[in-house]
C-alpha cells in the first residue's frame, strides 16, 4: 500500500486569494502614474475585458477546475515512483522543476494551437498594464493545460507543494506586466522581469515566440528561446490577428471556436491533426501565416536589408 | 485561518473590479481613435496592399476597402486601436440598407462590423447585390 501524501508542515494560504489586495492597489496606482506621466496605456473598455477574464477564471476555476485538475493529479500521484517529504532539499527542487514544467507548459501553449486556444486569451488585449495580467482563460482545466506538472507528481512531489509553487509562480508574474518598470540590472540575468515579459507579449515579427519564463528566466537562455528587449523596436502588443471584440464570452471561445470550423472543414485526417495540434495559424496550403513564417519572413528582409561586404 | 467564502470572494471581485474601473473612468481612460483615408492606406500598406477604394464610417469607427489583389480590408475601431481583417471577397457578406452597412464572416472573434456610411458608393452596392 502506498503511503498518503505527506502533510505539509504549516497551513498553505490561498496565496492568489491573499494577493488580490495588492493587486487592485497596484493597479489603481499604476493608472494614477500613467495619467500623471503619460507612459504606458490604459483603456476603459480593455480594461473590462481583461477583469472580466480574471474574475471568470476564479469563478470556472472553483467551480470545476481545482476539482478536476486535483482529481488528475492525485490519480498520478497514487502512483508514484517516490514519496517525497516536505523538507528544504525537496522544496528548492520542487520550485526549479515547477518552473520548467511552466516554463515548457507555456512554449508549448504558444505553439500548439489546442494549447494555444486557452492561453491566447492572455494574449489578447492590445494593451500592456497589470490588469492584462489577470486577463486569464476560461478553459485551461477542458484545454488540459495542467498535464504539463503531471510528472512531478509522477516522480513523487506533494501535490499540494507543486500546487504552492505554481500559485506564487502565477502571482509573481503579475507584476512583470507593466511598462513602467525598465530593466533592472542583474536581476535581467536570471529573473523573467518587465522587460523580459514585453518582449513575450509582443507581435513584432523579432520578438513572437520569445521568453516563456515564469519566475526564472534561465530556461529560455538554456532552450533557446531568450530574446532581449531593443531599445530600437517598440513592442506592439495583442496577437498577429488582433480581436475585434471586448466581449469576455467571445475573449474566451473565440480560438476554439476557429479550431472547430476548421476541423469541420478538413479533407482528410492529416489536415484535422493538423488544425488541433499544429502551430496557430497552420492551415493545410500555408496561405495563412504561422509565427515561424513571419519571422523568417522578417528575417529575410533584414538580411536583404543589410548590405553585401 | 478560515478559507474565504468563495460568494464573498466572488462579490468582492465583482466590487472592486467595479471600483477599478471606476477609477480608469475618472482618469479619462476613454480615448478613441479614429479612421481616416491616410489610415486606412497605412493598414492596407502593413498588409502588403494598397486600397483601390474605401468606404469609411461618418464617425471614423469602421472601414471598409477594397484592396489591389482583390481582397477586402475590414477595420473596426476598438477603443483607442485597430483592428483589421484581410479576406477574400466571397467570404464576406455584405448588407447595404440605405446607409446602414454590416459585414459579417465567420469569425466568432470579430463580429460583424456595422457602421455608417453616408453616400455609399456603388462597388459597396455591387457587393451587397452578391449572393
Amino acid at each position: 500500500m502506498i503511503a498518503p501524501e505527506p502533510t505539509p508542515p504549516f497551513h498553505i494560504p490561498p496565496i492568489v486569494t491573499y494577493a488580490v489586495p495588492f493587486f487592485v492597489l497596484t493597479i489603481i496606482i499604476e493608472m494614477i502614474w500613467i495619467r500623471v506621466t503619460k507612459k504606458g496605456r490604459y483603456q476603459v473598455e480593455d480594461s473590462f475585458s481583461s477583469l472580466a477574464m480574471g474574475f471568470g477564471n476564479q469563478i470556472v476555476g472553483t467551480a470545476f477546475g481545482v476539482a478536476f485538475i486535483a482529481a488528475f493529479y492525485y490519480w498520478v500521484y497514487q502512483h508514484r515512483l517516490f514519496t517525497l517529504q516536505w523538507t528544504w532539499p525537496v522544496a528548492v527542487a520542487c520550485f526549479f522543476l515547477e518552473d520548467m514544467a511552466y516554463y515548457w507548459f507555456h512554449r508549448i501553449a504558444h505553439e500548439r494551437r489546442f494549447f494555444w486556444a486557452s492561453h491566447i486569451v492572455h494574449h489578447s488585449s492590445q494593451h500592456y498594464n497589470l490588469t492584462t495580467a489577470l486577463r486569464q482563460t476560461w478553459t485551461g482545466a477542458i484545454g488540459f493545460n495542467f498535464i504539463f506538472w503531471l510528472p512531478m507528481m509522477y516522480v513523487g512531489f506533494p501535490p499540494a507543494m507543486v500546487a504552492m509553487f505554481s500559485s506564487i509562480s502565477l502571482v509573481y508574474q503579475y507584476w512583470v506586466h507593466t511598462e513602467l518598470i525598465g530593466r533592472l540590472g542583474p536581476l535581467e540575468w536570471v529573473m523573467n522581469t518587465p522587460s523580459h515579459h514585453r518582449v513575450h507579449h509582443a507581435v513584432n515579427a523579432k520578438y513572437l515566440d520569445a521568453n516563456y519564463a515564469g519566475v526564472l528566466i534561465i530556461w529560455d537562455r538554456l532552450f533557446g528561446t531568450y530574446v532581449r528587449e531593443d531599445d530600437k523596436e517598440k513592442p506592439r502588443y495583442g496577437i498577429v490577428s488582433q480581436l475585434g471584440t471586448f466581449n469576455p464570452f467571445r475573449i474566451a471561445v473565440h480560438e476554439w471556436a476557429g479550431i472547430f470550423r476548421d476541423v469541420r472543414s478538413a479533407r482528410n485526417v492529416r489536415e484535422v491533426w493538423g488544425y488541433i495540434f499544429g502551430a496557430p495559424g497552420w492551415s493545410p496550403d500555408g496561405s495563412r501565416k504561422t509565427s515561424a513564417l513571419i519571422k523568417a519572413a522578417w528575417a529575410e528582409q533584414q538580411a536583404a536589408a543589410v548590405p553585401a561586404e | 485561518m478560515a478559507e474565504p467564502d468563495p460568494v464573498t470572494v466572488a462579490e468582492g471581485s465583482a466590487a472592486v473590479i467595479a471600483l477599478m474601473l471606476g477609477v480608469a473612468w475618472v482618469l479619462g481612460f476613454r480615448q478613441r481613435a479614429k479612421l481616416d483615408d491616410d489610415e486606412v492606406a497605412r493598414l492596407a500598406s502593413a498588409e502588403g496592399a494598397h486600397v483601390e477604394v474605401s468606404a469609411i464610417d461618418a464617425k471614423g469607427r469602421g472601414a471598409v476597402a477594397k484592396l489591389t489583389g482583390g481582397k477586402l480590408l475590414i477595420a473596426k475601431v476598438m477603443a483607442d486601436g485597430v483592428s483589421t481583417r484581410v479576406l477574400p471577397e466571397g467570404q464576406a457578406r455584405v448588407r447595404l440598407q440605405k446607409h446602414k452597412l454590416s459585414i459579417t464572416f465567420g469569425d466568432l472573434g470579430y463580429p460583424s462590423l456595422n457602421i455608417r456610411i453616408d453616400n455609399p458608393p456603388a462597388w459597396l452596392a455591387e457587393l451587397g447585390a452578391r449572393p
